[in-house]
């Protein structure tokens, strides 16, 4: 009994440890965001301030800086309008591919295999071209259509989800007279919906995080997302560390916030989402 | 029933023309576009570009700088390896008998979920070298003689920042090996206690066989993700000082948009695409001939 308190005891120090391994960047970047800029210099980075010195200026200084607004509401958009179109094809396509046999399926399949193979950031070098030429550069229009066309993992989640369902559903309704289309949005789409809360929550974390597309398309300041904000905010505060303290806390807790709300989804959906063999 | 088949033909051409038509424009013809690209020495915005056969593909291998950013893929290649037995006994840890496990498991991947530019900043501050709070974590602890300029210092930098990466993407491994542990029957595990197993041959003789599907995808997803660093060095050194901490990825990109040698960039684009479809292959052979091939026995 006594061993089995003790084994308890060195488990919990371990994971203290990893907790604290875990915080501690996080936590150190919030002390300094409280701090003035005399307080940075003269208090040992990791303490707090003392009390009657705290100061919410650095918050201050992010939140009413007009660009961080123009981020929220481009990241906004930008979410939006690829998540309602990664739903809307990612469905569609893992319906088609599970459900139907039909000529060249080989080939559609195979393209799709592809694009799941192809690397990230090196393929932009090509891939600017493209934009370019659709006169999509400098708009908001890039990310939104490259997060639609790349990355595809929702075909896994959903080709995965589709196919525990039962065939017999859609022969039923097909024998009804539904149409091919009415059996897909009446039937087998509302079904997919613990799919696609998970699809959407994980691609939301992704979208919100991601620096370079962002970066590379838009380098237009009424463009700015989130992250390229930060990224802004960081090189005009040269030297400045508790301001950029305060936009570093500011811009984690979008996504932080999403992964306290949904955690079961996002647990469940990485783990589905990665073996795919 | 032929006016069933042509409905039928119709939905799926209807269902499947517009993410085809993306994937095919903004996937398929880039990866495609790279392979011609690298046999040019186009700069990027000129109108003519000069097809200069295997001259890309030469330079790429003579290119000191570009085998050194390699070596720096290499680093977090076997820091994230090593790391792999630990993460391994953390999602045993996890998946036991373990009070407030549910917090645990939340801590643990929190770093995979946050902001990595944020992150990556807020690592620059812990490591600085004015006020920065790892040099007051080893000042407390009177290792002074230990402190160096973290981020600067061409010698170490690199593992500073595999050392970030670790911070942020081991969580992903260990939610990965949990998942794995936890589709074991709790059945078998009980089974093996009561007649007296230990931890470590519970761990040896059920956890371990039962996961190795995982654990090969984990190794495998190792390379792929060593081989594809790019956001850790791109914010917090750019690469630097030199080339340091430069890596594969970081170094084709600055080629293609700073120093405009599109040509060569996509030469070593090639090479890594070639390196993550060889990857691949070689994990489809050992999966399907090893692994499962041992399951079915």
């Amino acid at each position: 009994m006594q061993k089995r308190v003790l084994t308890q005891i060195f488990k919990q120090i371990i994971c203290l440890c990893m907790v604290a391994i875990v915080l501690a960047p996080i936590l150190l970047t919030f002390f300094a965001a409280l701090k003035t800029k005399a307080d940075m210099a003269t208090t040992s980075p990791l303490l707090l301030p003392a009390w009657n010195r705290v100061t919410f200026e650095n918050f201050q200084d992010v939140l009413t800086d007009k660009y961080l607004l123009l981020g929220f509401k481009n990241t906004g958009i930008i979410l939006i309008v690829s998540l309602f179109f990664n739903v809307m094809f990612g469905t569609v396509t893992a319906f088609i591919i599970e459900r139907f046999q039909f000529k060249g399926k080989g080939i559609v399949v195979g393209l799709f295999f592809m694009g799941m193979l192809i690397p990230t950031f090196v393929t932009e070098i090509a891939r600017f071209q493209v934009i370019q030429g659709l006169h999509l550069y400098n708009t908001i229009w890039a990310p939104i259509v490259i997060y639609v066309a790349s990355d595809l993992m929702q075909l896994y989640i959903y080709r995965q989800f589709i196919s525990g369902l039962s065939v017999s559903l859609d022969e039923a309704a097909l024998l009804d007279g539904c149409s091919y289309f009415g059996l897909f949005v009446k039937i087998i789409f509302p079904l997919l919906a613990p799919a696609t809360a998970t699809v959407c929550i994980i691609k939301a974390i992704n979208i919100i995080n991601d620096m370079y597309i962002p970066y590379l398309y838009m380098p237009k300041n009424k463009l700015r997302t989130l992250t390229t904000f930060l990224m802004n905010y960081a090189n005009a505060q040269q030297g400045s560390w508790q301001t950029l303290a305060a936009g570093i806390i500011i811009i984690m807790i979008p996504t932080i916030a999403i992964y306290i709300f949904f955690q079961k989804y996002i647990l469940a959906g990485v783990a589905a989402g990665a073996v795919k063999e | 029933m032929s006016k069933l088949g042509k409905k039928r033909k119709r939905f799926i051409f209807a269902a499947l023309v517009v993410p085809m038509l993306l994937l095919i424009a903004f996937v398929v013809f880039p990866a495609f576009d790279l392979f011609r690209m690298s046999f040019t020495n186009w700069d990027g915005y000129s109108p003519e570009k000069d097809f200069i056969g295997i001259a890309n593909y030469v330079s790429m291998f003579q290119n000191k700088d570009l085998w050194m950013s390699l070596k720096n893929n290499a680093v977090y290649f076997f820091i994230h390896l090593f790391m792999i037995v630990v993460e391994l006994a953390f999602a045993v840890l996890l998946t036991g008998k373990l009070r407030a496990a549910k917090f645990y498991k939340t801590m643990v991947f929190m770093p995979y979920i946050i902001n990595g530019v944020a992150i990556s900043y807020a690592f620059s501050y812990f490591f600085s070298p004015i006020n920065g709070a790892f040099d007051a974590i080893l000042s407390a602890v009177h290792l002074e003689s230990l402190i160096r300029s973290w981020l600067s210092d061409p010698k170490i930098v690199n593992y500073v920042l595999a050392f970030v990466s670790l911070w942020r993407f081991s969580g992903y491994h260990i939610i990965l090996f949990m998942a794995a542990l936890q589709s074991i029957p709790q059945d078998q595990l009980e089974a093996a206690e009561v007649d007296g197993a230990t931890t470590w041959q519970l761990f040896k003789y059920i956890q371990v066989p039962a996961i190795m599907l995982m654990v090969d995808f984990v190794l495998f997803d190792n390379i792929r993700g060593a081989l594809q660093v790019f956001d850790i060095p791109f914010v917090m050194t750019a690469g630097g000082p030199g080339y340091a901490s430069s890596t594969f990825t970081l170094y084709t990109i600055k080629t293609a948009f700073t120093f405009s040698n599109f040509g060569l960039a996509s030469t070593m684009a090639v090479a890594i695409m070639f390196m993550i479809v060889l990857i691949y292959v070689v994990q489809n052979y050992l999966i399907h001939g090893l692994v499962l091939k041992d399951r079915r026995k």
